[in-house]
């Protein structure tokens, strides 16, 4: 960086009038911010939420990034075909997909086992991205705990509980695959 | 002196030294609830009685933030000077008590005990008298100084070491305007006993914010800095630079300076209020004499109390109404604005206070005149010296930055 | 009010050794000068503060930093000692307050000077010497002199001490300075103490009144309220600034000239500094 630098913008600060330079604007400016705020507080209108007293308001549940799911399909069947894009795009290596020949005719593989350790996850939603057939989504569940780590690795099994207990409130995001987005 | 005398000592320092650590433990919540009221949020609402749900407000969270100081790890690096280390804490927490001996938290108390010995009526203040109150004081918080210095080299850091340079040079040198904002008052008032100065405003009316505003203004500027409050907050400054002198200390000893800091505000409160404020006088309601009913005597206290409250009040507002200030602004505040300020009020009140003196002015009209003329010259000196010394500094790049080696791709 | 130093040394005796005052009076003494105003050896040999200074002057070459750790310990011992002979010579108060207060206060200032003499590290020694001054400042209040000792505190611990640690720590952030290491011969301990004890010794005879008893006693109980009134009155402070700048103005004058000249003496030499590296860059 040269000071001459023509990119460069050297902003002027204003010229203070007499009132400025006695500090007397920025006094009055600063306190009656202040008092704004207090006031508005002591009136009722905080932003804080008191979890878990209250539940927090979502902005929209449907790009929250919570806890995964692992999709079904028309039949029951889990959607994932084992094709290992969402393993690969994960930053974090926390997908583990163990993928066996297909027992149905309308795809090869199968995931006999997908684990995702939900403490190794960033919740980035590079696996939703990444996914060719809408099987691996984010959803809105954001208080997630767990007594162990143990519990915190969700397999199969479990990310598809996820999906039994979540679908009736955000139904698939994919149109072509039947979802409302 | 008699035993019960000496009681009678003994008992205002018990409810003097629990009044006031009560109260900074208070004020410590207040200040959390209004940091958070300002900033929109709702602050530590919810410890309440313990082993209860009962929450009233999250009044128990003093107790609970002084059992967490307890309780806590108490961390002693095994580089420090183990013997300053553990002293700094406790002369600057002593130094921060033994002010309130001379500061007056009431007038006096007209109740016949009817024990021989004791003082009637009972001052409230712990040693009442002292011709040196105001002298004190300064002593004391030279003092204080002694614990952010021995704080900072003890922690053997070089960043508590540079932290204690620089809040230690930050007290220096606002105890200069801190004098000068005195010194007015004391000219004013012809004594150093904080008393005296609480009943000369009492018995002429004319507070001496009104008397001397810009004596006020050094003050309670000198004030902040002494106190180490925002803007004035450099000692501490936790989020752009170190924690400060206290950077290696946990648990009940860090307790013990943050405690000293708290108690420096409410010396600073008090001492506005009474230097400035009038102390316990409110027009038409304490009186202004010796002689008090029972009524009007707790009138005083709770009109002290009261005062001091509003001034802590504003402490807390201003903390969260302006950003702080830079080092070297804030050396340029003290040396070229507040001590040409304070000089201009301190000779200003001398000159007035001879010239009333000297011309025999003690008709109704001479105190407002009076006034007026110091309000004059006192704004006069105000525009003079903001023209002269602005505080907006030009922070572009002053020196060729050519000369030295830039990195272009910065 | 205007007696000459050698008249004070001799009412100072006639107070400490009585013994001496009894023959001659107080103005014979007075009169004869320095010499004459010694008093009698036997009285010296007899009397617990003479052995309390030669013990104390023992014990602070025994307690002197770089000594060994034996000779340390033995300095300690030979300085309670010294204490309890120079408190045996002290009288009783009458009121066990005043006397607890004092002996407290004047322990801790004799012991923190103590201290400060035989510590190592130069920033423990500054710290004992504020502890001293401390002491030295309540010792004052408690005689009721409210403005000196609280003068003492704020000129000598707030401002000056303070200055000391900070160019201490500055320049020896571990406390040892090499040349504190170095050695001065065999004979610059002896001589520094005996020096020091001298002075305290014609301190210590020097002061008027040091038998407080025998000189209130003298006075009468009138006369000592009466001495006592000027400090205690409830204006003393209007007083004392009324005889600082009517009586003594002139050297409050000089006083506040001469750090004048050194303020600007050191911006003086601060900008001719300046001004050389400036010389410097340009010429390079």
């Amino acid at each position: 960086m040269k000071p001459d630098d023509p990119d460069i913008l050297w902003v002027q600060e204003p010229e203070l009038g007499l009132a400025g330079r006695m500090y007397m604007p920025m006094f009055v400016q600063g306190l009656s911010t202040t008092l704004k705020h207090l006031a508005g507080s002591l009136r009722g209108k905080q932003v804080t939420v008191s979890y878990p007293d209250e539940e927090p308001q979502l902005g929209n549940p449907l790009i929250y990034r919570g806890v995964h799911r692992l999709n079904r399909d028309e039949q029951g069947r889990v959607k994932c075909v084992a094709c290992f894009l969402c393993a690969t795009a994960c930053p974090a290596h926390c997908i583990d997909i163990i993928g066996v020949e297909s027992p149905w005719p309308d795809r090869e593989k199968y995931p006999e086992s997908f684990t995702i350790d939900e403490l190794r996850c960033i919740y980035c939603g590079m696996c939703e991205e990444a996914c060719p057939v809408d099987a691996i989504e984010l959803t809105s569940l954001y208080n997630l705990t767990g007594r162990s780590r143990e519990e915190m690795i969700f397999d199969k099994e479990k990310l598809l509980s996820v999906y039994d207990a979540t679908k009736d409130k955000e139904p698939m995001q994919s149109t072509r695959l039947g979802g409302t987005l | 002196m008699t035993t019960a005398a000496l009681i009678e000592i003994l008992v205002k320092v018990i409810l003097l030294l629990g009044g006031v650590m009560t109260a900074a433990a208070y004020f410590v919540l207040l200040e959390r609830r209004m940091a958070a009221w300002v900033q929109d949020r709702v602050g530590p609402n919810r410890v309440g009685i313990p082993l209860t749900r009962i929450r009233i407000f999250g009044l128990g969270q003093p107790l609970a933030d002084g059992v967490k100081f307890i309780m806590k790890e108490e961390y002693t690096p095994a580089h420090v000077d183990k013997r300053m280390y553990v002293l700094a804490p406790i002369v600057i927490l002593v130094a921060a008590l033994t002010v309130f001996a001379v500061i007056p938290f009431g007038s006096v108390l007209p109740v016949d005990l009817g024990i021989e010995g004791l003082s009637e009526p009972i001052r409230l203040v712990v040693a009442p008298g002292m011709d040196v109150a105001v002298f004190v004081i300064f002593g004391l918080s030279s003092i204080a100084v002694y614990g952010v210095i021995l704080g900072g080299w003890a922690s053997n850091n070089k960043y508590s070491f540079l932290g204690a340079l620089r809040s230690s040079a930050q007290l220096i040198a606002y105890e200069l305007p801190l004098g000068l904002g005195i010194l007015g008052v004391v000219v004013a008032a012809g004594s150093l006993d904080l008393e005296a100065i609480i009943s000369a405003q009492a018995t002429s009316g004319w507070w001496f914010i009104l008397a001397q505003p810009l004596g006020c203004v050094v003050f309670v500027v000198a004030a902040f800095a002494e106190a180490a409050r925002l803007p004035f907050d450099l000692p501490e400054c936790e989020q752009e630079l170190i924690g400060g002198y206290h950077t290696e200390y946990s648990g009940i000893k860090l307790l013990l300076f943050l405690v000293a800091e708290f108690l420096h505000m409410i010396t600073a409160a008090f001492l506005i209020v009474i230097l400035f404020l009038g102390g316990w006088h409110f027009w038409g309601l304490t009186g202004a004499g010796e002689q008090v009913g029972l009524v009007q005597a707790v009138l005083r206290v709770m009109v002290l109390s009261g005062k001091v409250f509003l001034v802590i009040l504003l402490f807390m507002l201003i903390r969260w109404s302006w950003p702080r200030f830079r080092f070297d602004q804030l050396m340029a505040l003290a040396w070229k604005v507040m001590l040409p300020l304070g000089l201009v009020n301190l000779v200003s009140v001398a000159i007035l206070d001879q010239l009333r003196t000297a011309w025999q002015l003690d008709a109704w009209w001479s105190n407002p005149l009076l006034i007026a003329a110091n309000w004059g010259i006192c704004l006069l000196a105000w525009i003079v010296v903001a023209y002269a010394q602005p505080l907006i500094a030009d922070n572009r790049p002053q020196q060729e930055l050519e000369l030295y080696d830039v990195d272009p791709q910065v | 009010m205007y007696l000459s130093g050698a008249a004070h040394i001799g009412q100072a005796v006639a107070g400490l050794w009585p013994e001496l005052a009894g023959g001659g009076g107080l103005s014979a003494v007075a009169g004869s000068g320095l010499l004459a105003a010694l008093p009698d050896w036997r009285v010296l040999v007899q009397s617990p503060t003479t052995w309390g200074l030669v013990c104390g002057a023992v014990a602070l070459v025994l307690m002197l930093p770089r000594g060994s750790a034996v000779a340390r310990v033995l300095g300690g011992v030979v300085g309670l000692v010294a204490l309890g002979l120079l408190a045996a010579g002290q009288p009783l108060l009458s009121d066990w307050l005043a006397q607890g207060l004092f002996w407290i206060l004047a322990g801790v200032t004799v012991l923190s000077a103590a201290a400060a003499v035989a510590m190592r590290s130069a920033v423990y020694a500054a710290v004992w010497f504020a502890m001293s001054l401390l002491g030295t400042g309540s010792l004052f209040l408690l005689q009721g002199a409210s403005f000196l000792g609280v003068a003492t505190v704020v000129v000598y611990a707030g401002a000056i001490v303070v200055t000391f640690l900070f160019v201490i720590m500055l320049a020896q952030p571990e406390g040892h300075a090499t040349y504190d290491r170095l050695t001065w011969g065999w004979y610059a301990k002896p001589v520094s103490v005996l020096a020091a004890a001298l002075m305290v010794a014609v301190l210590t005879t020097a002061l008027p009144g040091i038998r407080q008893i025998d000189a209130l006693a003298a006075l009468g109980e009138s006369g000592a309220v009466e001495r006592s009134a000027g400090v205690l009155h409830p204006s003393h402070m209007a007083r004392f600034g009324a005889e600082l700048f009517s009586r003594e103005l002139v050297s409050v004058e000089v006083a506040g000239t001469l750090l004048l000249v050194a303020l600007v003496g050191a911006i003086a030499i601060m900008i001719q500094g300046r001004r050389q590296a400036q010389a410097e860059e340009s010429a390079r």
